[in-house]
């Protein structure tokens, strides 16, 4: 019967309504995440009920859906695996480890049939899975027949035991109902939010109103103030979204690692409750897997040498999600073998990151192996190792604003913290002036500012200054010169200096004035101004017109490799 | 005007219709026009924040309700001498189609005119113009009144060169 199914007959109903076509694509999805996280704690509890019946209920409703809609495919993978669970929660078939595996192999073969729907609606061809579906549904038939299929996973070690589930106690929803809104809907609503903060903003800072002296008037708009404060804060919230998911498909990636790598491991949760801003959830994904993978790979050591160093045979990898001040940290924390500086060190100098001569501190030599290219791993594994990792795992990170800190101790572990701002839409930031513009540096990145003496300004070789900041000779970057203002002010002692610091580095950067402390709703340039070294993005000031975010990256390495400057 | 040669005939042909409605401005002594369906919105000319390391002809970008769009001064990339902002100077909004994609952003223009309607007769083929524009910049040439409007291309025009400079390596 597989093969009489008309891949295109099938399309005819979602054709006719794309909103209902994406939302059965965006509920089944989901449905298979809960499927998948219930899988894994079923691993470890093979006959409870109440998991089975977990377990059911998804694949029923996803059978249900596909079959209203015409969709013969989905429905006949989604049939053969809810009949094998029925018998399964009746308590007439046990679910052994080919059963897991089958269930997985679903869970696959679904997401991909359905993740590809909207391309096919879309008028693209199918992918060609008939194989792959008449392999399951053959393999089910066979396991409900009472044979035990060959299991596909042979090649690995017969001797690692199914590692024990993620411990993921939690129900997947809290109760409280929800809605499932388009996010192009949410993110105009928040653009509109910050249009209103803007034009309240501009009203309050009217000359008008400034001088009138009416209280009625000034309790009206004070009042109109706390209303667009608070609809703010609600718009933002509503950007934010629990890491639960991203840490959830975690479970998955690391019960295939382990198995991959030989290495039993058991993944613990916590926090998943804590809330981020939607863009970063995704944006942190990828690093988040990456860095999973380099524990599982490197960091991990094989069971019989932990268990020669009297460590438990099953490794602990732990994630977890917290706010600190105000700033989420994600942790991923492993009691493998932890960094070996030594190895470390000696490859930076072979490569000629470190002068011979310099014994940099134990901190600084970790931060190394996120340079481009390092990797002191001796042979190359499919998974990793290829050196292409950790720095692109830094650039993405601090893409959101974030920074990346390692604690290790060898023998006993690694640890990498990764602190982000809450959000990445408002970024709080100094205001500065330089000439007619106006600029802001963010917060986080400013050490000081200061109104140098001049016997604190050195000049070296009649160009390059430095300031004596404390104990610390600091480049001066004079951002007039460097964007090519007018009207910038020229001698450094008469403006002021914002020291900004990026990954240990310091600048001075040389402005004008301060203009004061603000919080700014942070716009993208374009892609057109991505390069511009120094420039971040752009913020909305309090009067409608724009100031460039400052970098201090950019402006750091503007020092060792100033880029073109244009006269204005 | 030179008779068309047989390759600039050829190329004529291969072009689409040029017929239709196209919105004319003034930069310097000269009228332009642009296909009236690239144009999104007029706004008038307001105060533009530099953006460094861009070339002399990327003014910088504005608050476009909210969104960010950089803007281009036309004179300048058309090798005109630069001229204060006046009472007519304004701001035409357009989604430029460059290499790079669809960009929204302003060309800032001494003036603009009026939206003419053009037949095909009334459009000829451009000769090839000295610096300022290339061939390939121009549709064509609309004779009106009187009166020659170069049409552009604003998508060929915007994507010469691109709005940031190349960093050396």
């Amino acid at each position: 019967m597989a093969e009489g199914i008309d891949p295109y007959d099938e399309l005819a109903t979602l054709a006719q309504d794309p909103e209902l076509a994406s939302m059965f694509v965006a509920e089944a999805l989901d449905h298979l995440g809960t499927i998948e996280a219930v899988v894994l704690q079923l691993e470890s509890a093979p006959a409870s009920a109440g998991l089975l019946d977990d377990l059911f209920r998804p694949f029923h409703t996803i059978k249900g859906n596909a079959g209203a809609l015409g969709l013969a495919s989905i429905q006949e993978v989604a049939h053969a695996v809810e009949s094998l669970l029925d018998l399964a929660r009746a308590g007439r078939h046990r679910l052994a480890a080919a059963e897991i595996e089958v269930v997985l192999g679903a869970v696959d073969l679904l997401t991909l049939m359905i993740r590809e729907l909207p391309a096919r609606l879309a008028g693209q061809p199918p992918a060609e899975l008939s194989a792959r579906r008449l392999a399951l549904i053959t393999r089910v038939d066979a396991l409900l027949g009472g044979e035990a299929p060959p299991d596909p996973a042979a090649g690995s070690p017969a001797a690692v035991e199914s590692p024990p589930a993620p411990l993921l106690m939690r129900r997947w929803d809290d109760g409280q109902p929800s809605i499932k809104v388009d996010t192009r809907k949410l993110d105009n609503l928040v653009d509109m939010v910050g249009e209103l903060v803007i034009a309240q903003a501009i009203l309050a800072e009217d000359p008008a109103l400034q001088s009138a002296s009416d209280e009625r008037l000034m309790r009206r708009l004070a009042q109109l103030k706390r209303i667009t404060a608070d609809l703010q804060r609600t718009a933002m919230a509503m950007r934010m979204v629990p890491v639960r998911q991203t840490f959830q498909k975690m479970g998955r990636f690391v019960r295939d690692l382990s198995r991959k790598a030989g290495k039993p491991v058991e993944l613990q949760l916590s926090g998943e409750d804590t809330e981020l801003d939607r863009k970063v959830v995704e944006e942190i994904s990828d690093p988040l897997m990456h860095m999973v993978r380099n524990s599982i790979d490197h960091g991990i050591e094989p069971p019989a040498v932990r268990e020669a160093l009297g460590k438990p045979a099953v490794a602990v990898l732990r994630l977890s999600a917290c706010h600190q001040g105000g700033s989420i940290v994600i942790e991923v924390a492993d009691d493998g073998a932890g960094l070996d500086t030594e190895k470390i060190l000696a490859k930076a100098r072979a490569r000629g990151l470190v002068p011979e001569d310099a014994s940099p501190a134990a901190a600084e030599i970790h931060q190394l192996i996120f340079q481009p290219g390092f990797s002191t791993a001796d042979t190359v594994t499919e998974l990793s190792g290829r050196g292409v990792g950790m720095d692109v795992v830094r650039r993405n990170i601090e893409a959101l604003r974030g920074r990346i800190e390692i604690h290790t101790a060898r023998g006993q572990g690694t640890t990498f913290s990764i602190r982000l701002p809450l959000t990445l839409a408002i970024v709080d930031g100094i205001l500065v002036g330089v000439g007619a513009e106006r600029f802001v540096v963010p917060t986080f990145a400013v050490c000081e500012s200061l109104r140098p003496s001049a016997s604190a300004v050195h000049e070296v070789r009649g160009r390059r200054r430095l300031v004596a900041v404390r104990d610390r000779l600091i480049p001066i970057v004079h951002l007039g010169e460097l964007f090519g203002i007018e009207g910038a002010v020229r001698d450094v002692c008469e403006g002021t200096l914002v020291v900004v610091e990026d990954n240990g580095r310091f600048a001075a950067v040389a402005v004008d004035r301060l203009l004061g402390k603000q919080e700014v709703v942070v716009k993208a340039l374009g892609e057109a101004f991505e390069h511009v070294q120094g420039v971040a993005g752009g913020a909305i000031l309090g009067d409608g017109r724009i100031g460039l975010i400052l970098d201090a990256g950019g402006l750091v390495a503007s020092i060792e490799k100033p880029s073109l400057e244009v006269a204005a | 005007m030179e008779a068309m040669g047989n390759g600039e005939a050829g190329r004529a042909a291969g072009k689409p219709t040029l017929a239709g409605k196209y919105l004319t401005f003034v930069l310097g002594d000269e009228e332009y026009g642009v296909p009236v369906l690239k144009a999104r919105e007029i706004i008038k000319m307001m105060d533009v924040t530099p953006v460094p390391q861009t070339p002399r002809h990327v003014r910088g970008v504005i608050n476009l309700r909210g969104r960010v769009i950089p803007v281009v001064d036309l004179r300048l990339k058309f090798g005109l001498p630069p001229r204060e902002a006046a009472d007519r100077t304004c701001i035409i909004v357009v989604d430029a189609e460059l290499p790079s994609g669809c960009v929204r952003m302003g060309v800032v223009v001494d003036g603009v005119s009026e939206v003419l309607t053009l037949s095909g007769g009334e459009i000829e083929e451009a000769p090839t113009l000295g610096d300022g524009a290339s061939h390939e910049e121009l549709l064509g040439l609309a004779k009106v009144k009187g009166t020659v409007k170069i049409l552009l291309d604003l998508d060929r025009v915007l994507g010469r060169d691109g709005l940031v400079l190349p960093r050396p390596v």
